[in-house]
């Protein structure tokens, strides 16, 4: 499942626009969306899963405009972890996963056998497992996190677009986060897409990132091209620095004391 | 391991029983001297029909209500649809616009107008957070309940059975009416409940939601209009009768947990056995006279709205 846009342009009534851009995502991709706030990052993931349609240009999806999917054939190719969560309702955590297999069961028909293991399987991967029978809302939130991602799973997706699924995590959670995703780019060939902050863990997991700023894609390739000293410091400023790490050999984003 | 054991069947059949006690003992409470079977056939059992119906359309339409606006302090007569729809059904009355039809015309318009103007009040960049879809829900309530005031002292100033209707009663039975208000409620009811892996989703998120496969829109306006439509009729029936959507719908989501499957058709179950019960005390509590049962329900209703708000205050969920 491959994501193609061209030239896209999309402003909002606010001002802000995201100018004319292009990108390829083939099958496959880990692919890491960066930049500082307001750079357009939530803009263009938004506009990968249909909630905006753009201006002008395309966003297509195995060569097919994102917005002519019919909503359910969309959601048995691509799932979406979004920033909004709600939790108001005391849904167990098994039937928040269950919620996936609804693009695949639609209204009526009751959850087979089928459909319990691949759930299982999901709530498995992902580790919440013990916490099946018990309330979301109880839930810490690195644990809920994992839920969103198993039940992103039963979704049985080809691509999965997540917004900083490391949002208000500690650095172990964060981790478990990010090796559970390569493991799912990996073994199970879902192609990924992923909004994220933090630098260093963009440079570590993603294959590739694409660098936004007010707007603009900057720059789009392998880790080691889009986090240099030079590129980083024209968008985040001059008090950070870029280092090569020498235990892995990836790129490190530190504060440098703004000389 | 396999997916955690719900019984619905079973809470659905203890509720059953638990209603036919309700229906029982409201057609022999009370003195009925020697016309008994009269008195138990012509009067209570109509009034015990009303309540099923009331009972029932007001606790579904608040279960939905409170799902679709992920609200679970929702409640038709807090939201202000209720008054919306007494003002749709005296402004009927008022103008003598040709009987039946009219009055729910007017009923199911003024319903849906008031919620969507709740939604679009409380809106906020897209979201609706619940302190203020709470009070947008007072400011429509109490707009329309100004209009309702306002039609009373024109049209109906002498009328003591409008102000009984007004304050929620089931003591005006109206075979046609009930025969009307049964079939847009059972109608009401289907439907929601045909939508209810819907609206299982749609609480976790509009977004969300709609990544998941949901028609957001679509499905949203069936179910206001839904829901609408069972308040408009228990409304045309029996007045402003509120908390009932409220009180019920969150107890039972304790008892059989949030799967609206289950819980839709056990939130009507348990709104009849409430409301018949609630109307048995009314008008045994201070015999001979009367209590408006909408007063009532609304007596035990605002203190249990503040436990829910502390509850939730308390621990972040309710």
């Amino acid at each position: 499942m491959s994501f193609h846009l061209n030239n896209v342009t999309f402003s909002y009534r606010n001002g802000f626009r995201l100018t004319n851009l292009s990108l390829e995502i083939p099958s496959g991709s880990f692919l890491g969306l960066i930049g500082p706030n307001g750079s357009g990052k939530s803009t263009l993931l938004r506009l990968m899963c249909a909630e905006l349609k753009p201006d002008s240009g395309r966003v297509l999806l195995d060569g097919r405009p994102v917005s002519d999917f019919p909503t359910m054939e969309r959601a048995r190719q691509m799932a979406v972890i979004s920033a909004e969560q709600h939790f108001d309702f005391p849904f167990l955590v098994w039937d928040v996963v269950a919620m996936g297999r609804f693009p695949h069961l639609g209204r009526m028909r009751k959850t087979a056998s089928t459909d319990d293991e691949i759930i299982r399987e999901a709530l498995r991967l992902t580790d919440v497992e013990r916490f099946a029978d018990r309330p979301v809302s109880r839930l810490s939130s690195g644990e809920r996190q994992r839920v969103l991602i198993a039940r992103a799973m039963a979704q049985e997706p080809a691509i999965m677009l997540l917004d900083e699924p490391d949002a208000h995590l500690d650095l172990h959670h964060q981790l478990n986060i990010f090796r559970l995703l390569q493991r799912l780019n990996q073994e199970r060939g879902i192609s990924l897409v992923v909004i994220l902050h933090d630098l260093t863990v963009a440079a570590s997991f993603c294959k590739r990132l694409a660098l936004l700023d007010r707007g603009q894609l900057i720059r789009h390739g392998p880790p080691s091209e889009v986090i240099t000293p030079e590129i980083i410091q024209s968008v985040y400023g001059k008090d950070v620095i870029v280092f090569r790490n020498p235990v892995t050999g990836l790129p490190n984003v530190a504060i440098g004391d703004g000389s | 391991m396999m997916p955690p054991k719900t019984r619905p069947v079973r809470s659905l059949a203890v509720l059953l029983v638990l209603l036919l006690t309700a229906i029982v003992l409201a057609l022999f409470i009370g003195p009925v001297a020697d016309a008994s079977s009269i008195i138990i056939w012509r009067i209570r059992f109509p009034r015990v029909l009303m309540g099923l119906l009331v009972g029932a359309g007001l606790a579904a339409s608040g279960t939905v209500f409170q799902g679709v606006l992920r609200n679970p302090l929702a409640d038709p007569f807090m939201l202000g649809t209720s008054s919306a729809a007494a003002a749709g059904v005296m402004l009927a009355g008022a103008f003598q616009l040709g009987g039946y039809s009219s009055l729910y015309f007017m009923a199911l318009t003024f319903a849906l107008l008031s919620i969507l103007l709740v939604y679009r009040i409380a809106q906020i960049e897209g979201k609706a957070p619940i302190q203020t879809m709470i009070l947008a829900g007072v400011i429509v309530s109490l707009f329309f309940n100004a209009a309702v005031f306002v039609f009373f002292s024109i049209f109906y100033r002498e009328s003591f059975n409008t102000l009984f209707y007004l304050l929620g009663t089931l003591t005006e039975a109206d075979p046609t009416l009930i025969g009307i208000s049964s079939v847009l409620i059972a109608g009401g009811l289907l439907v929601c409940w045909h939508l209810s892996r819907d609206l299982d989703i749609l609480t976790q998120g509009e977004q969300t939601a709609l990544h998941l496969g949901v028609e957001v829109e679509k499905v949203k306006k069936i179910l206001f209009a839904a829901a609408s439509c069972m308040v408009a009729a228990a409304v045309a029936v029996a007045g402003m009768i509120g908390f009932v959507g409220l009180i019920v719908p969150h107890m039972l989501r304790m008892v059989v947990g949030p799967n609206h499957r289950t819980l839709i058709p056990a939130a009507a179950l348990g709104g009849a056995i409430f409301l018949i019960v609630a109307d048995t005390l009314a008008r045994t509590l201070v015999a001979p006279i009367e209590i408006p049962v909408g007063a009532l329900t609304a007596l035990v209703g605002s203190p249990y709205f503040v436990y829910l708000l502390r509850r939730r205050q308390r621990y972040g969920q309710f």
